[in-house]
């Protein structure tokens, strides 16, 4: 036979207030640590590349365009290709890389889901040269003498 | 002239004009009130005449299996019958076609829609509809029965010895003898005819003729665009007819003479039997499969609307 | 007068017909999810069809794998214009971890014209309504330009 269950519920919630969030006119905040979109500070960076060895979808790349004063350095974060599993920005050694909050990643575009950042690094300064004299001999007390 | 009142009748009020709004209203009302049941914003009022809009401007694609004119003809013939109907239910005492045509005629035509999903489903050329017009067609056989004894209780009930027909006849001895819901004998037959209602209309738990996820729609499955739009459009009205039905059959005889404020209560009434019968019903219920349907409609429904009959004989 | 009524209409009454080609089941879950009394998707006039041909926004998730890369096809040659693929998550972008893998056939631009996407791994619920919200206004577009023609 057939039971009817929830009927005094189903009664009783047409008069209460619905619990549905009213996304689009009220935005509501993610959680915290939440994993979101990739905020890259370039400013930080040190061009050691272990998050791109860490990456596991390979949604790191990286480019390079030598210059005369150093290396400009692009990195791209292809957000269409990511796990979102911070294993980049737990291994930066400089904390360049910050997972933020933003969830609403939607495109029609697909350059809108590349997060980029570029930077100079500079070429080490050289130390400076050995002179070509020889340095003094030092004094040794003579044994035999 | 006279041609012209019948063609208003036919298309105006109480015809297609009319029935497809308070359809499509019903309609509206029942999906509201089955969200908020369910503790959800449910969608605008107007939704099911956006969905009709909308499929009026999709592509209409006949797959190359199909049977074309079949395919193309079948949901016409099924809006043509049910705004016939339509047009036979009296509306609280104003009847459009004086009463021409009794309660044995309206049973006919109302078979005639879930024959057009029939053969609109075996036109597709698809196993899923061939397995939903299947289903859809015991469907049909369930509760043809206690339909059809419902009816004979209340003419029964509502003639002087013999049994009448006659719609205008029920409506004039309610209007004698106060509504006919009031008749403890007619109690059975109400209940049963208010469980026929969901199952006619194809909606939970007994429309396992349009299985949404098992059969991908069953009978609709290769419908798209105008086709579907009339579809969609006959089982909103089929939902304006049945509720007019019961209203006419149990809760007829008062009201003003009035036609316009009568056909704004009977709007109401329907609104109000829908959600006792199918809104709540739908809220709360999962769909039943095939066997049990039959089973229950034939053991439990037929036997409530026959005990009504005999007590009907017995004591009226 | 009727082509202004069909084309808000259309905006308003977007019916979703979800492929999961080869996917995780993980975006399958938050698409499921929009459609409870939490995210209510309804509320705009969103509703799961059963058949492609009822569809006006297919979702389409997962990697294209060699086992379901026909039928892909052929299903989306079944829904009827105008009609907006929305690809969910970031496996049909760019096959995610699975890149390179020797059943996974390649992003879905390789098969079809990608309108909207939606990335996240698995994308949060709101960021789904909000992506199905731009793609009911798309629609709009496409049918105000198909009506045109």
């Amino acid at each position: 036979m057939i039971r009817f269950p929830y009927v005094r519920e189903a009664l009783t919630q047409v008069f209460s207030k619905p619990s549905t969030e009213k996304y689009p006119f009220v935005k509501k905040e993610a959680p915290e640590n939440y994993r979101g979109r990739i905020k890259f500070h370039p400013d930080r960076c040190i061009n050691c590349g272990m998050c791109i060895r860490v990456c596991s979808p390979g949604a790191i790349v990286r480019t390079v365009e030598k210059q005369e004063d150093g290396d400009l350095v692009t990195m791209e974060f292809h957000m269409d290709s990511c796990t979102f599993c911070q294993m980049c920005a737990d291994f930066c050694t400089k904390n360049s890389i910050e997972l933020t909050k933003d969830y609403e990643m939607v495109a029609s575009d697909p350059k809108d889901l590349i997060e980029s950042g570029t930077f100079l690094k500079k070429k080490p300064v050289p130390k400076k040269p050995i002179s070509d004299e020889l340095p003094p001999a030092p004094k040794v007390d003579d044994p035999e003498m | 002239m006279d041609i012209l009142m019948k063609a208003l009748y036919l298309l105006i009020f109480p015809g297609l004009l009319y029935c497809s709004v308070a359809g499509l209203l019903l309609a509206g009302i029942d999906r509201k009130v089955v969200a908020r049941m369910q503790k959800r914003i449910g969608p605008p009022l107007l939704q099911p005449a956006y969905d009709f809009f909308k499929l009026l401007g999709k592509e209409t694609i006949v797959p190359a299996a199909a049977a074309r004119r079949t395919f193309l003809a079948a949901p016409v013939i099924g809006l043509v019958s049910l705004v016939v109907t339509a047009v036979l239910v009296p509306v609280f005492g104003f009847s459009a076609f004086g009463g021409v045509a009794d309660v044995v005629v309206i049973l006919y035509l109302l078979t005639i829609p879930a024959v057009a999903i029939i053969m609109g489903g075996a036109a597709s050329g698809s196993p899923y509809a061939g397995v939903g017009i299947s289903r859809e067609m015991v469907t049909m056989m369930a509760y043809e029965l206690p339909l059809v004894i419902v009816l004979l209780a209340v003419g029964k009930a509502a003639g002087d010895g013999g049994v009448t027909f006659s719609l205008s006849k029920i409506v004039e001895y309610q209007q004698a003898n106060g509504p006919l819901i009031t008749h403890w004998t007619m109690w059975p037959a109400a209940l049963a005819m208010l469980l026929v209602i969901p199952a006619e209309i194809g909606s939970h738990p007994f429309d396992v003729a349009e299985a949404e996820t098992e059969i991908c729609e069953g009978a609709l499955v290769e419908y798209s665009g105008a086709p579907l739009a009339l579809f969609k459009l006959s089982s909103a009205i089929k939902l304006y007819i049945m509720t007019a039905l019961f209203s006419c059959l149990f809760l007829s005889g008062w009201g003003t003479g009035i036609v316009a404020v009568d056909a704004l209560i009977l709007v109401a009434v329907c609104a109000v039997i829908m959600l006792i019968c199918v809104s709540l019903v739908r809220a709360v219920c999962a769909r039943l499969k095939v066997e049990i349907l039959f089973r229950f409609y034939w053991r439990v429904v037929a036997v409530l609307a026959a005990i009504s009959l005999i007590l009907a004989w017995l004591v009226g | 007068m009727f082509k202004k009524l069909i084309d808000n209409s259309t905006a308003k009454s977007p019916w979703i017909y979800h492929i999961n080609a080869g996917s995780c089941n993980g975006c399958d879950i938050e698409l499921v999810a929009v459609l409870t009394p939490r995210y209510d998707a309804e509320r705009f006039g969103f509703k799961l069809a059963g058949t492609p041909r009822h569809a006006d926004i297919v979702v389409v998730s997962g990697p294209v794998t060699s086992q379901s890369k026909e039928r892909l096809i052929r299903t989306l040659e079944q829904v009827p214009e105008p009609r907006v693929i929305v690809s969910l998550g970031s496996c049909p972008r760019s096959c995610n971890v699975f890149k390179g893998s020797y059943s996974v056939e390649g992003p879905l631009d390789k098969f079809c014209h990608v309108d909207i996407s939606v990335a996240g791994c698995a994308p949060k619920p709101e960021a789904i309504v909000l992506g199905l919200a731009q793609a009911a206004q798309l629609l709009k577009q496409k049918r105000e330009e198909a009506a045109q023609k």
